[in-house]
């Protein structure tokens, strides 16, 4: 999840890039994900502030509200070698993530739509944003702080879990169809929306100009969303690449989740300002001069997918094969379809 | 203003201005104050489980990557952006 421009080697050989990252990540889903989520549950009246105080262990009986931490894994925060300890940050915060994504109130119970929370976090208003926090001193210091602040918003999120559970908007059985899953999970049928447009020029057609209305070909619903697909064909003379940059806009109920760095404010930024290089830096795709590079910007009444070329050498392959051959990184524009025999990256 | 009223057409050159007082906040910063090309017609768009209030008629505007960031890129971005973010420019 944290490194960006660094790949992950066995041995890692920047650890201020790695801290950053860290302190960049853990500032960012504490103050735009959970934090305007629990503002957001407090002002509509979901999850009222009296309702999550008493959700603090031990403050049901009146008792001093101390910070329990026994529901938290004890971490090790000073003999671990330098690499260890970034190592040890590095996997607290995927778990803050991946528990930020599973402790949301039943849709059903609470009545949000992304507009809101966007408001909540501040996208649209600046006034609104969560002040962030700087992270200063030795790299000692850092880690130790990063340590304190993963327990503190493991805290809040086992409160928020707490307070959601003892109003019924969440359930046990939820929580763990949401871990099981994992947070990587959703439906996926760009293979076969893609096997289907290099086989089939008419539903290609369709797909360019209608978007949605030509996956009913596929037996795909519509979907609950009212969000329009725009679909961006890759051809000898075009490479397309999409980005939200005011957020995480994606067509979620047509491809699932989209990598992790989709997210990432250095691909928001970058991406548009510098779409050639972006591409070459980040994905190790180079894009001919003579070919140009259209970057789309999703909103969210208008998710982008790329149609990648159809790889040669496919000739008579069936559609089931094709679909093999797509991978979630091809229909943003990060990289071309699989060649016939290339294995996964 | 019925969904099919719309002030632009494919192929207009437009500018997204820089303020729209009382105007839906979704025009990212980078984008305003800066001219485009309307490629496409999208509609008002009905979309419940984003944002409760319609908003007006959007447009994908096609815009160069040095119009907007300088520099000598031949590269093009392209956005959604509602009719009251855009003002007619040039003929």
């Amino acid at each position: 999840m944290t490194q960006v421009p660094v790949h992950v080697d066995s041995h890692m050989k920047d650890f201020e890039a790695h801290l950053k990252a860290v302190e960049a990540d853990f500032e960012y889903y504490r103050a735009k994900r959970l934090e305007p989520r629990v503002l957001y549950y407090i002002r509509r009246g979901s999850v009222p502030l009296y309702d999550l105080l008493k959700a603090v262990p031990g403050a049901e009986d009146g008792s001093p509200v101390a910070r329990v931490e026994n529901e938290v894994e004890p971490h090790d925060h000073v003999h671990d070698e330098l690499e260890q300890r970034i190592r040890t940050l590095e996997d607290r915060l995927d778990e803050y993530v991946r528990s930020i994504a599973a402790t949301t109130a039943d849709p059903g119970t609470v009545d949000v739509v992304i507009d809101d929370t966007r408001k909540e976090s501040g996208t649209y208003d600046a006034f609104f944003r969560i002040a962030k926090r700087t992270h200063e001193g030795s790299m000692e210091q850092r880690i130790n702080q990063l340590n304190r602040e993963l327990d503190e918003g493991m805290f809040v999120i086992d409160v928020l879990r707490r307070a959601l559970m003892a109003s019924g908007k969440l359930t046990q059985e939820q929580l763990e169809l949401r871990r099981a899953n994992g947070t990587f999970a959703g439906p996926w049928n760009g293979g076969r929306i893609v096997a289907r447009a290099w086989v089939d020029p008419e539903f290609k057609e369709a797909l360019l100009s209608e978007g949605r209305l030509a996956l009913r070909d596929l037996d795909i619903p519509p979907g609950r969303s009212g969000s329009i697909l725009g679909v961006a064909e890759n051809t000898s003379a075009v490479h397309n690449i999409v980005v939200c940059t005011l957020c995480s806009c994606y067509p979620y109920d047509l491809l699932g989740e989209p990598p992790w760095w989709y997210k990432h404010e250095i691909y928001r930024e970058r991406i548009v300002r510098d779409p050639r290089g972006t591409i070459r830096d980040m994905f190790d795709l180079n894009v001919p001069d003579d070919k140009e590079v259209r970057v789309y910007d999703s909103t969210s009444d208008v998710r982008w997918m790329v149609l990648p070329e159809r790889p040669d050498g496919t000739e008579g392959w069936t559609e089931e094969q094709l679909a093999q051959l797509v991978t979630r990184e091809s229909v943003i524009g990060a990289a071309p379809a699989l060649q016939p025999g290339q294995p996964v990256a | 203003m019925t969904q099919d009223e719309h002030r632009f057409q494919n192929g207009d050159q437009v500018r997204v201005r820089i303020a729209c007082p009382g105007g839906n906040p979704r025009t990212p910063d980078y984008l305003r104050g800066k001219s485009g090309l309307i490629t496409a017609l999208r509609g008002v768009i009905d979309n419940p489980r984003d944002h409760r209030d319609a908003y007006p008629f959007m447009y994908t505007v096609e815009f160069g990557v040095a119009e907007l960031f300088g520099g000598s890129s031949t590269d093009k971005v392209f956005a959604e952006i509602h009719e009251e973010w855009l003002e007619p420019f040039g003929d």
